[in-house]
This record gives C-alpha cells, structure tokens and sequence, in this order.
C-alpha cells in the first residue's frame, strides 16, 4: 500500500538514532530498576521492552499515509481527542492524584500524550493549507483556541506538565508561520510584569513549593528538594567516564526517586559519565537538526509545519527534561522522549517521528 | 512556478528554520556546559556526597573488661542484652514511628518520646537506643516487622553486669552516658556523646583500663536503609580485665552483718600489711545494674531522695566523731610524748572536773584506779580526760597525722573526703578564735570537732596493727589489658611512723584486753585465733539534747564503732564497722566484724564458711557451719540459664593463676 519507489527517500540515519537512543533508554531501565534481591530485571524493564515493537509499528504506521490526507482529517482527529480528554476529566483512572488514565486492555492508555500530535496536525493544516498567517493577530487567536482547549483539559487533569508541552508546539509552529517577534517580546514583558499576579493567583500551592524549592533546595532537603538535591548528586558523582552499566548507586540504590522514569537521564550520566551525556546529547541533537531539515525539504506548507510542530514540542521537552535531571530546573513531571519509561509516551513520541519521516520521505512526491 | 510572494515566503521560512536550529543547537550547547561543570569540574563534592548517601558507621561497643575477686571469681561482667532502637534518618514520620513501636511492644509511649527529645541533636543517622533490655517478645515484635518499619532496628549490647541485690555496689560504683560536662574535660574529650563510662567507684577510677575501644562498621546501604554490603569491620577491643584484692566471701560476710541488723553505715576489713582492701561496704546500698544501661528518672529520684542517702558512699564520703576508738591514738600519743607510762594510773570516781567543768565518764560508778592498759579495755572516758589534760591539741593533731587520721587515705575510688583532727592552726584559719584547752578534753575521747572517714579510721588501726606504717588502702591487684596479668605494685605507704615498741606492746595489751578481758568488746572473741579491739559509741547530739528529742528519734541515736584485727600476735586482717544511729559499739558493730572474722578464719581454716543470723536478745549471732554443710552460694558464679529476654553471659575470660 505504500509506494516502492519512496523507500529510498525514507530518512535511515534519523531512524538509526531514534532506534540508539530508545535501546540506550532501555538499557538504563534495565540498570535502575534491577531487582537485586530476586537477582533479576525489573517488570518495567519488560513493560518497555514489550512496548518498544508497538512503538516502532506506530512509527510505520504513521509514515504510511500521506500526512496530507491525515492533515486533512486532523479535524476528526481533535474532536476525538477533546472526547477522550473529556472522558478521562470525568471516568479516567486516578493514579498519584491525578486523573490521565484510561485502562485499555492491560495497558493504560495516556491521551494526553496523543494531545501534542494531534494540535501538530491541526495547527499545520490551519496554517499550511489555507495561506494563513501568524503576522494576522485574528488567525494566531484562532489557532490559539484550537490548541487552549485541549491545554486546559490537561491542565486539569491536573497534569500542567503535559499540557505545558502544547505551548512550545503552538510557538513553534507560530514562529515559522511569520509570528512577529515584536509581539513575543511584548509577551515576554508582560508575562514578567504579571508574574506577580500568575503567583498569587494563577498558582496552586503545591506549584509555589516546587518553584520556591528550586531556588533553594536546602530549605527542605528531606521533602520537595529532595530530588532536585539527589539529581545533582547524580550526576556530579558520575564524573567523566562514569561508575559503569549497575554501578551507580543513586539510582540503583533508590536515592534518587523515579530514577527509571523522570530522571532516567541523571542514571545515565551517573552510570556513563560525561561521555555517556555527550553521546545522548548528539543523537538528540541530530534527531532535532535532522528533523528540521525535513521541514526545510518539504513538499508544502502543510509538511513543513507539521515537522516544526512537532519537533518543536519534542525539542522542548528533551530540553527541559535534560535540565532538570541535572537538578538545574524545577522538577515537573516530564519526561524525557525516547529514554523515560512510560509506553505511551515511547508510542506517541516515534509516531510523531512516523509523520516526520512521512513528511521528507513525500519530499518528491505530487 | 513560484511566485515573488511564495519565494518571498519559502525565504521567511528558511530564516525561521535557520534560527530554530540556532536556539536548540544553543540549548544543547548550554546543557553540554552545564554537565561538564557537575561531572569534571564538581565531580569530587559530588562524589563524596554519593558516598555519604550510601556509607554508614555501625558503632560496636565494646565490653567493659570482667572484674574478679583475689581468688579469681567473677564479680562484674557483661552479659548481651537487646535493644531496640530508632533510626531517625530513615523516617520522615518520626512520631508515627514511635507511635507504632510503643504499640508493638506495649512500651510507655510519653518515655520513648522523652528519650528522642533528650537525644535530638546526635546525628540522625545514629541509631537511638529507646527500649533497653527488650524481652524477646518486644525483639520478636519488631523483627517481623522490618520491612514495614526499616527504621527500626534491634543491636545487641554487652551490658554491664553486677552480682545481684547491690553486693559491694559502692565499691563496683556504675556506668552510664557521658556527660555533656565531662565531654569538655581532656580525659573524655575524644569521646562521642552516648558513649558508655563509669560513674563512679571502681568503674569510674579505673574507666581508661576498663573501658575498651570501641570497633565499628563500615557499610553500604540503601535509600531505606537496608545494608547490602559490608565494606570493612574494626573489631571492638574488650576492655582490660582487673582483678581485685576483694575477698568475695568476706564482702558477702561484711554485707551480710549489716543487712541480718538492717544497719546503715560502713565496713572495711584490709591486710593492714599492703593496704589491700578485703572488703568494703556502705550500707544502704543501691543496685548498679539499674544504672547500667541508663537509669530511669523514678529510679533515680527515690535514690536521690531516700532520707538514708544510698548513694553515698559513707566509707569514705561520710565524717562521724570516732568516739572511744579514737582512744588508741591518745594512748600511742601520750606514751610516745613520754608524758605516761603504761603503768601511769587514775582514779575514776565517775567524773572529772578540768578547767572549772564537770566531765562524766561513762560508767556513771566510776572505774576506780586503772592504769593505761585497762582504761583501754575499760574504754574509761576519766582516764583520758586527764591524758587529754596534759597534752595540747597540737601534739595530738600531730599523732593524728602520723596515724593516717588527718586528710585522704589516698583510696583509689573517687570523691574520698579529708578526715579532720582539728589544730590550733586550723581553729583560728576557720573560725578566726583561738583554742581553749578545754576544748581539748572532748577531743580526748573522739567528740568534739573530731570527725574523720571510716576508711581513714581503718589505716589508724592498721597502723597499730603492722607497728607503725600508714599504708595506702586500694582495691586492684592485676591487670590483663591483653597481655597476661600483671600484678600491680601495691601504692606506697602514705608514711612511716615508728611506734616504739614498748609503745606498742602496750596499745596492743589493752586492745586485746578489751576483746579478751573484761572489755567492751568480748563478742568479737574468736576460737583459737586472738583479735584486737576497742569499741566506740559516738554521741550524734550532747546526752541532753538526745534526751529532750526522746529515745525515738533514730537520727539522733549513737553511732556504734568497733576497730580491729587479728590474730593479734600477728596481724593479717584488720578493719572497721561503723553502725549509723546503731547505739553502742559492743553490740551493734562487734557482731558484724565477729562474722566477719569467722568468716576470715574459717576460711583460712579451710572450714565450711559460717552464716549470720539474728540473735533472739537482738544482737546478731554467727553460726558456725557443720563440717559437713555446703559452702554458701555464689551469685555471681551461679549460672543464670539463658532465656531469650536474659541471654548468656558473654564468655569471661578466665584469668591466670597467680
């Protein structure tokens, strides 16, 4: 069903990347979440092993349709997704506090990862099909719209963390569609000069202690600082070539909480020092360069702002992640694409990378 | 077919594209920074704080070294006990941890609370002792419950062991914490808080020897404080064993004489040769093992309070007047001075009047003519009213110091007090008056402002006993700090005062008069080994001020002393019972040195050792064991069966034979 002729467009380096760095983030759960006393792996371990072939179809999955027939179905796509978000907000399973959850068949499915896809592709049809443009203050609200319900369905999960990775991908996909950069400025200013009133009153409490915490993790060093003090531990003890694979012991040893998930990224550079870091950091790059290269080549607006978007919502979250597994960013719930534990997350994050190689693979195509 | 505006547009994207790469391409440059900030350049602070993550010291006490008896038996030891303690670090609900623990173990909840409070500013990683001797059940309780509650762990302690029911408590004193105070001082400073020392007695003179060192343990654990593994263990170095010059059998015999009359007071028996200490003892006494492992505060407070002061030890902290004991020295002072000869004599017509002021003798008929060796016997208060008439307070001071009654014996236990035979010197220095000779007179018989320790009344008889040596009264034998026992030299004599022997042939005639003639001291007569003597009975108040109080009032009743030793040819054992508010020396205190005596001889004897009992006329009477009978138990030999909430004994070592 899929052209012969478009295989040798398919993008294999940027494939062999994203396949180093998921197997990279499998060997670092392996190595967390050993259990030492049944002297074998972790199930989280296998959880991810078995969801890395599901991924990997998705990824294909996506790659296999023409992105403009989704693009022109991304409607569909969002009704659908505000309706699961919907139906989570009143029936999804309620984990850690807060409500993400839909049980499917043993697995749980997270729609919220799905959310960021699915804005990609409406926001890319909004701007590349019709010649809109962000320089018009009247179509950047619209589009803004499109992408606040969603946001503040997530939000309200309350999962701000996940919802706060639609804003890169709106901004991403503004910036390139001509959003003039004296109105980001303007915003800039303003936001600062409101920051005041987003604290009092914009914040719940348990936001205000994460933020004070990261400015002074010392101040509760057993509670909220906790992780951000033993990230740094981390990955400062990791020195250069790092302890060795199930040698480190803040991860492997449970000092550093939600090693395998939010902080995968400190066990590697605890386990693979800096070069380890330097590795991981290149092949996220790569894939980032890689991917906006795809934009640049592409066939059409559509294309084009499909990868942004979707590289842009990828690249912050990477950014972000990375930052504060290093303990240098407030510890939010993100985590870290491709590397973290989490099944629905692998799968959300290589369709999207399915769309992108969809994308320059039709590079040539009418 | 791209239009000027499409191309124009194509142009904005590439830009845009362009400066996409540029911002991420900066971010990933900045985190590349940031990363080889922590892990080149900070690498060492972080590592060390990995290691504090995961590293601990496991303290292991060491036992305290074993301390026998001059025939090798075990008086102290150590025994394994349980104790459950809190691992604060690995809580963040300390008070549910508590909480649940008192439940667990069904103990008082407010006490563990309080034991925390007290101990708030030790390391949290320190485990905080907050059951002590646990029962098994308490032990089994908290084991099952580990994974539940990691923060609670159970150690196994050596712990002080003492012979039961107080046996020579003051002797043994007791361990327990070091203090914040003594923390401060050099011989402590290298000490940690919590650190087990002595306190008192034998335990707090000798804690260097005793003491040990403590080992430790050097693990790896988890977040929740699991050890997975040991990286290195110093053994703990037991403390050095001592053996003591104490006779066990003669300290139950001394402790048993006081407690048949239910007496407080104070009793020592020495070889009045070295200065060995056979046997010592304050009565009440207290049990040191309550202190062992820290005490309790309702403990402490009725000890604190109790009106008779169990935790004195009168021995050698309390001072009472010495009453007609402190005769001997008169005696050996004014034959010494060449003022008397033995066969000076006085008349006792029952009283007599010096320096315008009627003093009675205690027979109130009157003695009639004695010479100096029946005033002894007699114990005639006339007799030396007039020595005391014809020497000053000066001379006598002087003889005093000679005779080992002025000052500290220098007894190795802590806080002895200075005995005090007044001067002329030390009257106008404390009181800014001068002495009047008819201050002299009470002093004669041991009142006045006379007032000196019984351990220091016990080197006075020593004194007369081994013919003129003020020996050093001490307590330790050998030590084995790991080597083999070696003997300690003992202390040297505080002084050398030769009595001339004509001198002392004639002290020593009235001494065994008054245990073997018609003295005071008869009941202290022994089969076929001679003793030595002199009672005393000190009057507390004047008779008149005991009078207006009535007979009731105990506290104000005479102390009852006996100085002795024997046999009295050729003194081996010498001592002194000191009866508190007993009454009269002849029959409060003569009867415990006789059982102790017969306790001494028999064993020297190789006889079956007698036991004590109260007498139906209320003197205490020794019976004589059948040939045939047992010896009396051990306590401190007898095997306690171990039992999960009394272990085993920690094994002592056995000490070498001397």
């Amino acid at each position: 069903m899929v052209d012969r002729r478009l295989l040798p467009h398919l993008d294999f380096p940027l494939m062999a990347a994203l396949l180093a760095l998921t197997l990279i983030g499998v060997s670092t759960i392996y190595s967390v979440t050993f259990d030492l006393r049944a002297n074998q792996p972790g199930t989280e371990f296998w959880t991810q092993v078995y969801a890395l072939p599901v991924a990997f179809a998705a990824m294909l999955a996506c790659l296999m349709i023409d992105y403009r027939s989704l693009a022109q179905r991304s409607l569909f796509l969002y009704v659908a997704l505000v309706a699961l978000l919907l139906y989570v907000t009143f029936f999804g399973a309620v984990r850690g506090g807060a409500r993400r959850w839909i049980p499917l068949a043993g697995f749980s499915l997270q729609p919220s990862e799905f959310a960021r896809l699915t804005i990609a592709l409406v926001l890319a049809m909004y701007y590349g099909d019709e010649r809109r443009s962000a320089r018009s203050a009247r179509e950047l609200i619209t589009s803004a719209i499109f992408v606040g319900i969603p946001f503040w369905l997530i939000a309200h999960q309350p999962d701000l963390g996940t919802a706060a990775t639609l804003a890169p991908v709106f901004l991403g996909v503004a910036y390139l569609a001509g959003l003039r950069l004296k109105w980001i400025g303007t915003a800039a200013v303003v936001l600062v000069l409101l920051s005041p009133v987003i604290w009092r009153y914009g914040l719940k409490d348990y936001q205000k202690e994460r933020i004070a915490t990261f400015v002074d993790p010392s101040k509760d060093p057993r509670g909220a600082g906790y992780q951000q003090i033993q990230a740094k531990i981390t990955v400062g003890s990791g020195g250069f070539y790092g302890k060795g694979f199930r040698q480190g012991t803040q991860g492997g040893y449970g000092f550093l909480p939600v090693a395998h998930n939010d902080f995968v990224f400190s066990v590697l550079a605890e386990e693979h020092g800096f070069l380890g870091v330097l590795l991981s950091l290149g092949l996220y790059l790569f894939i980032i360069l890689r991917s906006l290269d795809a934009a640049r080549l592409a066939r059409d607006r559509v294309g084009a702002y499909l990868v942004v978007a979707i590289i842009s919502g990828f690249g912050f979250q990477v950014v972000y992640n990375i930052t504060m597994s290093a303990g240098l960013a407030p510890v939010k719930g993100l985590t870290l694409p491709l590397m973290s534990y989490g099944g629905s997350s692998l799968v959300a994050t290589l369709a999207g990378f399915g769309l992108i190689l969809n994308v320059r693979m039709r590079r040539f195509t009418n | 077919m791209l239009t000027s505006g499409a191309f124009e547009e194509r142009r904005t994207s590439e830009g845009r594209i362009l400066g996409l790469r540029i911002i991420f391409g900066a971010c990933f440059a900045a985190l590349a920074v940031s990363f080889w900030l922590l892990q080149v350049v900070q690498n060492a602070k972080y590592e060390e704080e990995a290691s504090n993550n995961l590293l601990r010291t496991i303290p292991l006490r060491a036992p305290r070294g074993v301390l026998f008896d001059r025939d090798n038996k075990v008086l102290v030891e150590n025994r394994y006990s349980f104790t459950i303690a809190v691992l604060r670090e690995q809580t963040k609900h300390l008070d549910q941890s508590l909480k649940r623990v008192a439940q667990i173990t069904g103990a008082d909840e407010a006490r563990i609370r309080d034991i925390v409070q007290r101990r708030q500013r030790e390391p949290p990683f320190r485990p905080l002792p907050i059951i002590e001797h646990a029962t098994f059940a308490q032990v089994a309780a908290v084991t099952a419950r580990h994974l539940e509650m990691p923060e609670i762990v159970v150690q196994q302690v050596p712990t002080r062991s003492y012979p039961a029911g107080g046996l020579a408590a003051h002797l043994f004193g007791y361990v327990g914490e070091v203090q914040d105070a003594q923390l401060d001082s050099p011989e402590f400073s290298q000490l940690e808080a919590g650190t087990i020392i002595g306190q008192a007695g034998i335990e707090r003179v000798y804690n260097s020897h005793l003491m040990g060192t403590d080992g430790n343990k050097f693990i790896v654990v988890n977040s929740v404080g699991r050890e997975i593994e040991e990286l290195k263990k110093q053994d703990p170095i037991d403390g050095h064993r001592m053996q003591l010059t104490i006779d066990y059998d003669l300290q139950k015999a001394l402790e048993d004489g006081f407690k048949a009359n239910g007496y407080a007071g104070a009793g020592v028996m020495l070889d009045p040769r070295t200065g060995e200490i056979l046997a010592m003892t304050s009565q009440p006494e207290y049990d040191p093992n309550d202190f062992a492992n820290g005490i309790e505060r309702t403990k402490w407070n009725s000890l604190t309070n109790d009106p008779l002061k169990p935790l004195q030890d009168r021995l050698i902290q309390g001072r009472y007047s010495p009453g007609s004991t402190f005769k001997i020295l008169m005696a050996t002072a004014a034959l010494s001075e060449g003022l008397i000869t033995p066969d000076y004599r006085v008349n006792c017509p029952g009283s007599i009047t010096l320096y315008g002021h009627v003093f009675h003798c205690d027979k109130k008929q009157g003695h009639g003519s004695l010479d100096l060796r029946h005033a002894i016997e007699q114990s005639c208060d006339v007799y030396f009213y007039r020595l005391g008439s014809m020497m000053s307070i000066d001379t006598i001071h002087a003889y005093a110091e000679k005779m080992g009654l002025v000052g500290k014996t220098g007894i190795d236990l802590p806080s002895e007090v200075s005995s005090l035979v007044p001067s002329s010197e030390w009257k106008l220095r404390t009181t800014g008056e001068r002495w009047y000779p008819g201050e002299t007179i009470s002093v004669a018989i041991g009142q006045g402002q006379v007032s000196v320790t019984p351990i220091a009344l016990s080197t006075m008889i020593a004194t007369v006993a081994n013919g003129g040596t003020v020996v050093t009264p001490h307590l330790v034998k050998a030590v084995d700090s790991g080597s083999g026992w070696q003997s300690l030299a003992a202390p040297a004599p505080r002084s050398v005062f030769p009595i001339r022997p004509d001198v002392l042939q004639a002290v020593r005639d009235g001494l065994w008069l008054a245990v073997n003639g018609a003295g005071t001291a008869g009941r202290a007569r022994v089969d076929g080994h001679p003793v030595a003597g002199k009672t005393g009975t000190a009057q507390v108040v004047s008779a008149a001020a005991a009078k207006a109080a009535g007979h009731g009032a105990v506290h104000l009743r005479d102390n009852a002393w006996f100085v002795f030793y024997a046999p009295a040819d050729n003194p081996t054992i010498a001592g002194v019972v000191f009866a508190e508010h007993a009454g009269w020396g002849a029959t409060a205190a003569v009867p415990i040195a006789h059982h102790v005596l017969e306790t001494y001889f028999a064993k020297l004897d190789k006889r079956p050792l007698p036991t004590v009992t109260m007498g139906a006329d209320g003197v205490i009477k020794t019976v004589m064991a059948q040939p045939a009978a047992a010896a009396p138990g051990l306590p401190a030999s007898q095997p306690v069966p171990p039992t999960p909430g009394n272990p085993a004994p920690v094994p002592a070592g056995r000490p070498a034979s001397q």
